[in-house]
């Protein structure tokens, strides 16, 4: 059953309904962008990224329930689920909508929006957030055009849409997926001057053309969704010596929690413990940093252990990576997977590395790596890397085994689960 | 299964200590505290072995124990495939 959506209410126009919106090489506006129509509550599943736009635009006006992904992220099992749990899963596309009824109808919960994590360590789950929890950039920004290749529905993508809904002179230019590896071409011929994306994303683009990266405008570089490390600041800032470098911790159960603005990884551990109204506490327990937010997913109110390793180094606090992955445990001595990562990054002909722990007889695990080289890297063997690592990490920390792959591996969330 | 031979073992051994700008000496009596192979470089020999071979190797210290010479080390994995 498709519920027509009521007519909006007076005065529910977003702030950002002018901003420029360009999607697939089309511009046009949030206010022009065709609004569907849309079951209450909906699970949509947007076909392309305009579609998403279409969607977030009519909840912005209407305050439907939504829960937003795409086809590709919500498998069988899943859509079952959420008929189960009252959904009118919808595919969206250039037909229109095409709703699948649950089998048992409920009430839609106004203004309630969903998000379903990247579900990196297991199964996704639902988070619910309001268009208001999931917009943290309130102050006034300078006018920007902003680029969105995240995929539709993340907590990246509801950051970046948010603000260009609720701010004016924020405006959006989408890429498809399969635009991903040309979006400086993109970038370039609309005018973007902020871009927001993973580590990996980054490296990915300063792998395949730093040269087409260069010509990019840019002057607000954001990077999230991953652990960030010191060489694809310093990368970056190479390549944009004038622009903001911004890096932010966020996350769908405690919203946008840290953001560093002065080009070093990690954060001042002078923010440990500080108390503010308005921001969110960050604290260490047992490696794990924990946050107190404002801008907490339902149910996760007070202090959430979100799964992160946080290592404290001189005055910083670096998160190197997932609890659950980043301690690898050689013959009984800890090893950080994402401090060999930084120290393998940090040479120069690797452009992206990721690190694990592999079962080997006698000590447990040992530490082993897998590359991608820089394409002006000079040849590098796997001794090389090993020599270089010996040099700076102790010795059961060094991975010894290194594979060279040719391509920086990415997921539809432009992560690589380093 | 597709078992190495002990001079393939042996070519993978020089490999692990090269990577430590160590070389592997000609003698097989070669005593391995005195040419610094220690455990995290009997494991990573393993490892290559496994990845040679696409079997899983399963040992543990105790075995290790009468392991003192190269010989040793190449003779414990030569055996340890064949079980």
């Amino acid at each position: 059953m498709t519920v027509a959506t009521p007519h909006p209410p007076a005065g529910a126009r977003p702030a950002g309904a002018d901003n420029r919106l360009v999607v697939g090489g089309t511009t046009m506006t949030w206010g022009t962008l065709p609004t569907p129509v849309l079951p209450d509550p909906a699970a949509v599943l947007a076909h392309s990224a305009g579609h998403a736009l279409a969607a977030a635009r009519q909840h912005a006006l209407h305050g439907t329930e939504l829960l937003l992904s795409t086809v590709g992220r919500v498998d069988a099992a899943m859509r079952a689920e959420l008929l189960d749990a009252g959904f009118t899963v919808t595919v969206l596309d250039d037909d229109g909508a095409h709703p699948s009824a649950p089998p048992r109808p409920r009430a839609a919960e106004p203004g309630r929006l969903w998000l379903l994590t990247s579900g990196s360590t297991g199964r996704p789950k639902r988070v619910g957030h309001t268009l208001d929890t999931l917009t943290t950039v309130r102050a006034g920004q300078p006018d920007r055009t902003w680029l969105c290749p995240y995929a539709p529905g993340t907590y990246a993508w509801w950051q970046v849409v948010t603000l260009s809904l609720t701010q004016a002179g924020q405006h959006l230019v989408v890429v498809e997926p399969d635009e991903l590896d040309d979006w400086p071409a993109v970038a370039a011929a609309h005018g973007v001057d902020a871009a927001s994306g993973t580590p990996t994303f980054w490296r990915r683009t300063l792998y395949r053309d730093a040269a087409a990266l260069a010509r990019v405008p840019l002057r607000q570089i954001t990077l999230g969704g991953e652990p960030v490390d010191q060489a694809i600041l310093d990368q970056l800032r190479e390549v944009f010596p004038a622009a903001r470098i911004s890096w932010i911790y966020a996350s769908s159960e405690v919203g946008a929690s840290i953001v560093v603005h002065d080009g070093r990884a990690g954060f001042p551990a002078a923010w440990l413990g500080r108390e503010a109204p308005g921001r969110p506490t960050l604290s260490v327990h047992n490696d794990e940093l924990v946050v107190t937010s404002p801008y907490h997913g339902v149910g996760l109110a007070g202090p959430v252990r979100t799964g992160d390793r946080v290592q404290v180094v001189d005055d910083r606090v670096l998160i190197t990576g997932r609890l659950d992955s980043d301690e690898i445990n050689v013959g009984g001595s800890k090893v950080s997977a994402g401090v060999v990562r930084g120290v393998l990054t940090g040479h120069p002909a690797v452009a992206w590395a990721r690190v694990t722990g592999r079962r080997a007889p006698v000590l447990g695990r040992m530490v082993v790596a897998e590359v991608v080289l820089t394409p002006a890297a000079d040849v590098t063997d796997e001794a090389a890397l090993v020599r270089w690592c010996a040099e700076r990490l102790p010795e059961h920390a060094v991975p010894r085994r290194i594979r060279v792959l040719t391509e920086i591996p990415v997921k539809e969330t432009l992560k690589s689960d380093v | 299964m597709n078992e190495l031979s002990r001079a393939q073992i042996r070519d993978l051994m020089a490999q692990v200590l090269k990577n430590q700008d160590k070389e592997l000496p000609a003698d097989d009596g070669a005593q391995l505290r005195e040419i610094g192979f220690r455990s995290l470089d009997f494991s990573e020999l393993a490892l290559r072995v496994e990845d040679e071979t696409g079997e899983e190797l399963n040992f543990d210290a105790p075995g290790l124990r009468r392991i003192a010479t190269v010989s040793d080390v190449l003779d414990f994995l030569v055996e340890l495939q064949q079980q």
